[in-house]
């Protein structure tokens, strides 16, 4: 037998093929860089491109619905201006709008306009252009599907009228304290009167909204990838941002990547800039490695539930207030999140000027809990679960998708529920899922959004002037319509914050919203060499001053 | 060709289109039961954008607001004729979704079954020819391969060769070393039969008389393994590679899933959560076909391939 | 001095380290044997391998790393991963069991009237078969779930309708099979009606061949319930199902743990089942 066929020399073949094969795929498999960790410089650069993680765009481009989405909104932010800034402390300063004067007791406003301001297509940003998105804001159209912008103070909105070609006056039917405040909010982005006037259909299409931001869509593939690269002619940035000129980047690209760990990692081995909402666990191990993690609270409501009044078992107020007592919010604060995230005195942020003190309304108390559904009537089982007239006491709850780790949350209130005998289901699911379940009307709703005038709320907390009607209550209650209407036409500041105040002391004590702690919905994981990213008061992350050092 | 072949021919084929239509049948009749209303969650959702006149156009198409047995007689009709509706998501045609997606899974199932190939003949090499000890721990390969999980060989793939390594990054899952990684996820489940079956095989062949007679005659051992492969002992594996492309198909929901790929598992996925009833149905129904056609293929050259075979016994399976 | 090298005495050669083993399977098919035991005893009796809770835990102590007093460590509620493991394993184990169970029943019926009767009933059932080969098992598990609700039994049923058609094949190829042989004909000649004959005679010789399969499937069937639990296709948290524990587990990078332990437990326990109907295929 020849040397070449002994059982020792053919072990050796096939372990040197073996060999052979895993050295080839080492080989290639140490590719790649790692992030440079040379000292950076402090003078802006222009150029270069972000890879922005995020979970996906899956709600779409209408820009025309009541709120724009979480994740859209970062889009809708770069290509996109607005008529006043609101920096994150809530303060307004001027942006296509350059001046304005509230007259008549806030009933009438002038706003005057910079000029030289135009859409990527070349066409002003004129006053014609300012009335056109007024008019869609407030009042939206529905013989062509269009919804008004929902937190905007549309119930006394009368006219918008462009007296020159950079001034637009407006007029209010009575007070509307909020309006230039409004302005500013992320939904009242400025479009072109050619995307506004479009069929609903038509508006899903990305290609067909024209914004005047800082950058334009340059390509996208839907699910994928959306490339936008800056317009070299903008030149009217708010001053609040210290820049007014040209973005800095060259070009901004935000890939799906749906799985959040996948998102943390991959920017975590250099191979990505920014990641969209990581999970909050991760924060200080992430912050130990040198990387920022903006974690910015808008002015809005809390993360916490709407509660439908119509729907069993909460239609039943002792219900409502057991599950406002039967959590314990301090525990879901240190077990699922971080320092980052405070805990709520009311269901409005804390850093709106009329949030108050009022976290008796909701303490944590499980015997009062207790009690309460006991008087009430409804009894303990064999299995720890109340029911009354046969029914269990029990319903589902659907974990945010918008908000990070509210499936851990949601299923810490399912334990903390089912000690004072309350019987919690949970049901994921995504983005696309979600909208199917808010339009159920389940009992509890689990809400993020944001506002920047606490005037504007009114338009959810019934259903007076079309508004959202997030309690089921229609205009049932009429302390509650009320109370909607003077807080939406409120004369002046002082007036409006006792009015804010008997507000939130009322709708705590109903139970119609069950908060859980001051929301911070959007997180961004950004690498150490991404400088100059600037939250403004909606939360989000602004790359327009953003450059990357080197 | 014999008139025998030729009537077994026809009545394979004509098995096979049974076989289609009762396959479509079968996965509307499972997916109508799905609870919930599709108008009101899917169409009616403002997010959609879908105006009350798209929504009445879609109801007509799809005869919603008809009992299962009609729409199902309008669904199957339209399937014959190639038209396979419109997404209640995204109101694009469901051939538009699927012929997007269908490169990035051809690309990967085709990788997928070469590296399986690779593997299941490198295993039954040395599963035939090392000493003793080492080919017993080869042999029990396959069998290790069918007990992970294909989630987490992904998951442990992209952990290692994407953040340690740096191989691929996942913001590009089409890049050629990101889908030779999820192709190799694909392929280990896959290999492991392919392996079992040419080991079985290998194992019988080389008992028989004419392989000790070549031996005798000096033919190395790789020149025996190699004329081997060829002969009709990898007969068994042309009728398992029909089987194989069902799981190919079946495991693409997952790998793409995990490395981010954009083909028919993820749409799949999306149809799956937004009770999307035309892609599933059309998803479902094209693998069917798929399977059903490579299996008519197998079929068909197998008595060609191995006259052994008697073609009776093949029509009556 | 030659011994007689008879085959008596060749046959004796070095055995009697063999013969206190004689008849005891290999050590690996024990330890699977071992296993297969212990997690069956998981899902049958878990308050017996844990007192800890799988669903309410101590927030305090959350996201530790495996130690003494939690040996998977606690995940991001403060569970103890562990508990999580035996108590999941009922539903990722038993509802293996139920879809072989399916599989199994239905599908041998249809295999014995399919080989026993023959004719136009064998080609009708053999179309059936075919469909539900055609469609691949884990889209058709995909589509099954997302029709009849986002629940583990419902992962089985549909896990034990694919597999169906496996056992109605191997069934069938079992009764041909003994049908042609001639003392089935000789006992049917002797007087016996048809059912004696296939109580007496395909049942007892075909049961090898589909218990082998049987225990093939029960390894299968955990890899597609935990690849459905994976994708959100079985029950909702707080149920621990091996596959759901991965999924929401990798979420939590920093406690790889809560990925590695179900995931490890998932590869012993397919690993042991494969090993053993190996064992039971070379028995034969």
């Amino acid at each position: 037998m020849s040397t070449f066929s002994t059982p020792e020399f053919r072990r050796r073949a096939f372990l040197a093929g073996l060999g052979a094969l895993s050295t080839s795929a080492l080989v290639t498999a140490c590719g790649g860089t790692t992030a440079s960790t040379g000292a950076g410089s402090t003078t802006p650069v222009d150029g270069g491109n972000i890879t922005f993680l995020i979970q996906g765009y899956d709600t779409g481009w209408v820009s025309s619905k009541t709120s724009i989405s979480s994740y859209e909104g970062n889009l809708w932010g770069q290509i996109t201006d607005k008529l006043v800034y609101v920096n994150e402390k809530g303060e307004l300063s001027p942006w296509v709008a350059e001046s304005w004067e509230e007259l008549n007791g806030a009933k009438d406003f002038v706003i005057h306009l910079k000029s030289g301001v135009t859409f990527s297509d070349g066409t002003p940003v004129d006053a014609a252009a300012v009335v056109a998105n007024l008019n869609a804001w407030a009042k939206g159209d529905s013989t062509r599907g269009v919804s008004k912008v929902g937190l905007f103070p549309s119930s006394n909105f009368v006219s918008a009228e462009a007296t020159d070609a950079t001034t637009v006056k407006v007029s209010f039917s009575s007070p509307a304290l909020g309006f230039i405040a409004t302005l500013a909010y992320h939904g009242c982005i400025l479009l072109s009167p050619k995307t506004l006037a479009l069929p609903v259909e038509a508006q899903a299409d990305l290609s067909q909204e024209i914004g005047s931001g800082p950058f334009v869509v340059k390509s996208w593939k839907q699910g994928d990838s959306y490339v936008l690269e800056k317009r070299k002619d903008y030149n009217w940035g708010p001053a609040a941002l210290g820049h007014t000129g040209p973005a800095r980047l060259d070009t901004i690209t935000y890939k799906v990547i749906k799985d959040t760990s996948v998102r943390t990692s991959t920017v975590v081995s250099g191979q990505a800039d920014v990641a969209f909402n990581v999970e909050p666990q991760e924060i200080e191990s992430l912050k130990a490695q040198g990387f920022t993690v903006g974690t910015p609270r808008y002015l809005g409501f809390v993360d916490g539930f709407q509660v439908n009044t119509q729907a069993f078992p909460t239609n039943d107020i002792a219900v409502r207030q057991a599950i406002q007592h039967g959590i314990d919010r301090d525990e879901i604060l240190k077990t699922v999140y971080t320092s980052d995230w405070n805990a709520a005195t009311t269901f409005i942020q804390g850093n709106v000027p009329e949030a108050g003190e009022f976290s008796d309304s909701f303490k944590f108390d499980a015997d009062k809990a207790n009690k309460i559904l006991d008087d009430a009537g409804w009894t303990k089982g064999a299995d720890d679960y109340r029911s009354k007239d046969g029914k269990t006491l029990e319903f589902t709850l659907t974990p945010n998708p918008y908000v990070p780790s509210t499936k851990a949350e949601d299923e810490l209130i399912a334990q903390q529920l089912k000690k004072v005998g309350i019987k919690v289901n949970l049901k994921v699911v995504d983005v696309a899922g979600y909208a199917a379940v808010q339009a159920s009307k389940p009992p509890l709703f689990q809400t993020s959004r944001s506002f920047v005038d606490v005037g504007t709320v009114a338009g959810v907390l019934t259903s007076q002037n079309k508004g959202e009607d997030w309690f089921g209550l229609g205009t049932s209650d009429q302390k509650l319509n009320d109370l909607s209407t003077a807080i939406a036409t409120a004369s002046d500041r002082a007036s409006r914050e006792k009015v804010a105040d008997e507000l939130q002391q009322y709708v705590l004590e109903q139970g119609y919203f069950i908060p859980l702690n001051q929301l911070v919905q959007r997180l961004y994981l950004i690498s150490p060499k991404i400088k100059d990213v600037q939250y403004n008061g909606l939360a989000y992350a602004n790359f327009y001053t953003a450059w990357i050092s080197q | 060709m014999t008139s025998d072949y030729k009537r077994f021919a026809l009545t394979r084929a004509g098995q096979a289109v049974v076989v289609v239509l009762l396959a479509y049948v079968l996965t509307f009749l499972v997916i109508s039961v799905l609870p919930g209303d599709a108008i009101t969650n899917t169409l009616r959702d403002p997010q959609h954008g879908l105006s009350e006149e798209d929504i009445q156009r879609i109801v007509a198409f799809y005869g919603l607001d008809q009992p299962v047995i009609v729409q199902l007689l309008l669904s199957l009709g339209r399937f014959l004729t190639g038209e396979l509706g419109f997404s209640l998501q995204s109101n694009l045609p469901v051939s538009r979704i699927v012929g997007d997606a269908l490169p990035s899974t051809l690309t990967l199932a085709t990788s997928a079954l070469v590296i399986a190939v690779v593997f299941a003949v490198v295993i039954a090499y040395g599963a035939q020819y090392l000493p003793g000890k080492w080919a017993a721990i080869v042999r029990s390969i396959p069998s290790f391969f069918l007990s992970v999980p294909n989630f987490v060989i992904g998951l442990v793939l992209i952990e290692f060769f994407a953040f340690r390594l740096h191989s691929f990054t996942t913001t590009d899952p089409n890049s050629p070393v990101a889908t030779l990684f999820a192709a190799i996820t694909l392929a280990i489940p896959v290999s492991a039969p392919l392996a079992e079956v040419l080991i079985a095989s290998l194992d019988h062949e080389s008992r028989q008389e004419y392989a000790l007679v070549a031996r005798s005659r000096g033919l190395t051992e790789a020149t025996l393994f190699a004329k081997h492969l060829v002969k009709p002992s990898a007969l068994p594996s042309v009728a398992m590679v029909a089987l194989i492309v069902g799981e190919l198909l079946g495991g693409s929901v997952i790998t793409e899933t995990i490395f981010g790929r954009d083909g028919i598992g993820t749409v799949v996925q999306k149809a799956v959560t937004g009770e999307d009833q035309p892609v599933l149905q059309a998803v479902v129904s094209l693998s069917a076909v798929v399977f059903v056609a490579v299996n008519l293929v197998a079929d068909l050259a197998s008595p060609l391939l191995d006259p052994r075979v008697k073609l009776r016994e093949k029509v009556a399976a | 001095m030659t011994a007689t090298l008879g085959y008596p005495q060749l046959r004796n050669v070095g055995t009697a380290s063999k013969r206190l083993t004689a008849g005891l399977p290999p050590i690996t098919v024990i330890l699977s044997f071992a296993v297969v035991l212990l997690v069956i005893l998981w899902s049958l009796v878990p308050w017996l391998f844990t007192s800890y809770s799988p669903v309410t835990g101590d927030t305090a102590s959350k996201l530790a790393a495996p130690s003494a007093q939690h040996w998977f460590g606690t995940d991001y509620l403060g569970r103890d991963q562990f508990a999580r493991v035996v108590y999941g394993t009922a539903s990722s184990v038993t509802s293996a069991l139920v879809a072989v169970l399916i599989g199994l029943v239905i599908g041998s019926l249809i295999g014995l009237a399919s080989g026993f009767r023959g004719g136009w009933l064998d080609s009708v059932l053999g179309r059936f078969v075919d469909v539900l080969l055609a469609i691949p098992g884990f889209l058709l598990a995909v589509v099954i779930v997302s029709s009849l609700g986002f629940q583990t039994i419902n992962a089985a049923i549909a896990t034990g309708v694919s597999a169906v058609a496996v056992f109605a094949r191997l069934m069938r190829a079992e009764v041909m099979r003994v049908r042609s042989a001639t003392y089935v004909e000789a006992s049917y000649l002797e007087g016996g009606n048809r059912l004696h004959a296939l109580l007496g005679h395909i049942l007892p010789n075909a049961y090898r061949s589909v218990l082998v399969l049987a225990v093939l499937q029960f390894g299968t069937s955990i890899l597609i319930i935990a690849s459905l639990a994976f994708l959100g296709y079985g029950d909702p948290p707080p149920a621990s199902d091996w596959g759901l524990l991965v999924a929401s587990g990798k979420t939590y990078v920093t406690a790889p743990w809560l990925v590695y332990a179900p995931a490890l437990v998932i590869v012993g326990t397919v690993l042991s089942v494969n090993r053993i109907s190996r064992w039971l295929r070379k028995a034969k």
